[in-house]
């Protein structure tokens, strides 16, 4: 079965047509990071971070127009009965579909990777790049073929079970934006719960922020769940449920709300023990003053020269009314050895005042910088109590850190890029005529009645 | 009302497919109601009923298609409760069966063959054969995309043979087929049954081939059987519960129509002559009923008409009894359930 299926697919052609599309708008976008004068200045890391997402993207488009037709499209074709005929096991019949569903991803894989390449420029980024989006592409991939597989199996036609699964495909693909990196657990909550923002989540911290995968492997679990739920979905029920008649019995459908319910409560649980932002709230005492500071970013990346945007917030946790207080803006360069860095080169407001906090009062102070060098810094923000006399002593509060990275600009040259994206696709195309010919030669084209 | 008329037995003959009790509803509504019926090794069933009666969903759960609500039915000695050893043992060609556009007819038959458990070579090897046994061997690699609708009601023939079934079920084998490929199609399915020992159960609304190639005649209507056994004895028993006057339908040349008025109205046993429909020279001969309702003096008034019609040298063109053929039966069985 999965032979044939493998031979609809690839044969009959709609698996070549959506890999010459896919590969013709990966070439596209290529030769666009370098022909643009706005986008040809984007750091090698962006670029390949972006190229991952659009290729991710794309992959599972390309799983949804497959997944999508593999059961309601059999249906409306009348050609499902006649294969629910055989003594095929039905779960044999949908592990074959999902096997030739997702046979595209592995080649839309390979035809990413000299586009990847390129926009590298010899980055080391590009080595993790091809790990790590092997990885969570496999996972997306499989997690949205099988639930376009799913929909097709419930949907009553083919044009419903296209359009839903291009709405949650839609639904996917829209950013799930937070207010900066700020303590926003619901925010949060939905990036996480989304499979498609948790990935580039995950990825744009390991690839562009150089994270560790320790601290963000989290963001993985939804995909993961994703891929393992549906394929479980699809082996219990689809597979034994195979029938004629679209859609699911009642007390499947009642099954499936509790299950899925369940998982929404799940997920609420492991997001706030897993991924429970840490933001440090760093209390101080001075004497009486319980000052509490944080900052709103944890880390960021910029390009040399641009400006950057953070805010602090700043509460009196004490029962008095505080004294006044001067918060000061520190920068610290992380490179050993290197030169000191002067704030006051990077923000012409390097401190700012309060003249008191009430108890439980709490003020927020914007501050905007214009990064200098391109390296690695810790920015931080120290609270200093006014001492009550010249000969008093005061006890200042630090916030946690925001770490930036600042990175140089490079160039990526259309001479370079051209080659691959006109000869990616050509190459694909030359191999789809190949493919056609020899099957052309198989047949006898005869009289056509 | 339900005529029960058991089929010719024979001791070689073992019984291929019996169902009991089956029912099937879609919520509160019917779609079958206590489908009882056998059928013997080698037989032909012709199954017959308005649309509605229940036909498909008795086939769709005869194929392990549906499950029905109650009763069994065992196939070749095998339980429904085995599905999927059923459906090794059966062939099926349903109503609207699509086909894959970009396969060559001999890659959709290996396919299926190798479905069924053959190697590539023996799916192979009867692949060819069944193309040659349905008339298509010619176009064996041409895309199925290209053939017409009678080659691929030939190709779903061959498809639902590739396992050697011990009962074939075609479901409307001859919709959308001009004549000659109706007739083609049914000689095919009487070749089916004679040459390969196969059961054929045939689902199909053309009454008069039914008569022709059918062994066996199960009629439903709402739901449920109104008629079973051969189609002789269905005919004949039903004819004589029902027929209280007789009425034979003649067909004459127009120019020989006031002839033939004139050579029918001398005789004592016609009650009324009438013209049927706008077709000139059919004609209703409505006669006088005998009084016990033999049928002998039935049959021996109409070889009096039909000689005497003969005697004047009137073509006829065509000439039955009203109720003699399955089509008058078929519609009086349903019309009759109905009131």
């Amino acid at each position: 079965m999965l032979k044939r299926e493998l031979t609809d697919l690839w044969i009959g052609g709609r698996a070549f047509n959506l890999l010459l599309i896919y590969s013709a708008l990966l070439g596209i976008i290529s030769y666009n990071y370098s022909f643009s004068h706005d986008l040809n200045r984007v750091p090698a890391q962006e670029a390949v971070f972006e190229m991952l997402k659009n290729a991710t993207a794309f992959s599972m488009f390309i799983g949804l127009i497959i997944g999508a037709d593999s059961i309601s499209g059999e249906r409306d074709r009348s050609t499902l009965e006649s294969l629910l005929l055989t003594p095929v096991n039905r779960s044999h019949i949908i592990i074959a579909k999902l096997l030739a569903g997702i046979s595209p991803w592995p080649a839309a894989y390979l035809i990413a990777l000299p586009f990847l390449y390129v926009l590298a420029q010899g980055n080391a980024v590009l080595g993790p790049a091809m790990l790590w989006g092997a990885l969570t592409g496999t996972m997306l991939v499989l997690g949205y073929t099988g639930l376009a597989m799913l929909v097709s199996f419930w949907s009553s036609s083919n044009k419903v079970s296209y359009f839903v699964s291009l709405s949650i495909y839609a639904l996917l693909l829209v950013p799930v934006e937070l207010s900066g990196d700020g303590p926003d657990i619901t925010g949060e909550f939905l990036q996480w719960l989304n499979p498609v923002s948790a990935v580039n989540y995950f990825l744009s911290k390991y690839l562009l922020s150089h994270r560790p995968v320790a601290e963000y492997w989290p963001w993985l679990v939804s995909s993961a769940l994703l891929a393992v739920g549906t394929v479980v979905l699809l082996l219990k029920f689809a597979g034994s449920r195979l029938r004629l008649e679209p859609g699911l019995r009642r007390k499947i459908r009642v099954a499936l709300r509790n299950v899925i319910g369940l998982g929404v409560l799940v997920g609420l649980f492991a997001v706030t023990f897993l991924v429970t932002p840490s933001y440090a709230f760093q209390t101080g005492t001075g004497r009486g003053q319980e000052i509490e500071l944080s900052i709103d970013s944890k880390f960021k990346q910029v390009k040399m020269g641009e400006m950057v945007k953070f805010s602090t917030t700043i509460t009196n946790r004490g029962v008095e009314t505080s004294t006044p207080l001067i918060v000061a803006l520190n920068v610290v360069t992380l490179q050993p050895n290197g030169k000191g860095v002067d704030p006051e080169e990077w923000s012409s407001e390097r401190t700012k005042y309060i003249q008191s906090l009430a108890p439980d009062e709490t003020i927020k102070l914007d501050w905007l910088i214009t990064t200098g060098l391109h390296g690695d810094y810790i920015i931080y923000l120290v609270v200093i109590p006014q001492p009550a006399s010249p000969e008093a002593t005061t006890f200042p509060v630090a916030s946690s850190s925001l770490y930036l990275t600042v990175i140089p600009t490079t160039r990526l040259q259309p001479a370079v890029v051209l080659p691959f994206a006109l000869g990616v696709p050509v190459f694909l195309l030359a191999i789809t005529f190949v493919v056609y010919r020899r099957r052309r030669q198989q047949i006898d084209i005869g009289d056509p009645l | 009302m339900i005529t029960n008329s058991d089929p010719v037995k024979s001791i070689s003959q073992p019984e291929i497919l019996v169902a009991e009790g089956l029912r099937k509803s879609y919520g509160p509504r019917k779609a079958l109601k206590e489908l009882t019926f056998s059928l013997k090794a080698g037989r032909i069933l012709g199954f017959l009923g308005p649309n509605g009666a229940g036909k498909t969903t008795s086939i769709r759960i005869l194929t392990t298609m549906m499950e029905p609500e109650a009763g069994h039915f065992v196939i070749d000695g095998i339980s429904s409760e085995y599905p999927e050893q059923i459906r090794q043992r059966i062939g099926v060609l349903p109503e609207s069966l699509g086909f894959p556009k970009q396969m060559t007819g001999l890659e959709y038959l290996i396919y299926y063959g190798q479905l069924y458990g053959r190697t590539a070579s023996k799916a192979t090897e009867k692949a060819h054969t069944l193309l040659e046994g349905v008339g298509l061997q010619q176009r064996a690699k041409s895309l199925i995309g290209s053939y017409s609708r009678g080659m691929k009601q030939r190709l779903g023939i061959a498809r639902a043979l590739v396992n050697d079934p011990v009962v074939v079920f075609l479901d409307e084998p001859t919709l959308g087929l001009d004549p000659r490929g109706q007739r083609e199609l049914l000689e095919l399915v009487q070749r089916i049954a004679r040459d390969g020992n196969a059961s054929v159960v045939l689902s199909t609304h053309l009454l008069s081939e039914i008569e022709n190639i059918c062994d066996d005649v199960l009629i439903l209507d709402l739901w449920q059987i109104v008629a079973r056994g051969s189609v002789s004895q269905v005919i004949g028993r039903v004819q004589k519960n029902i027929i209280l006057k007789s009425v034979l339908r003649i067909h004459v040349p127009p120019l020989s129509v006031t002839k033939a008025r004139e050579v029918l109205e001398t005789m004592p046993n016609i009650l009324r002559i009438s013209q049927i429909g706008e077709l000139e020279g059919s004609l209703s001969l409505e006669l006088m009923a005998s009084d016990n309702g033999d049928m002998a003096v039935a049959y021996e008034i109409n070889n009096k008409i039909l000689s005497s019609l003969l005697r004047a040298k009137i073509p006829i063109l065509r000439f039955e009894v009203e109720g003699g053929r399955l089509q008058d039966i078929f519609l009086h069985l349903t019309e009759d359930v109905i009131q």
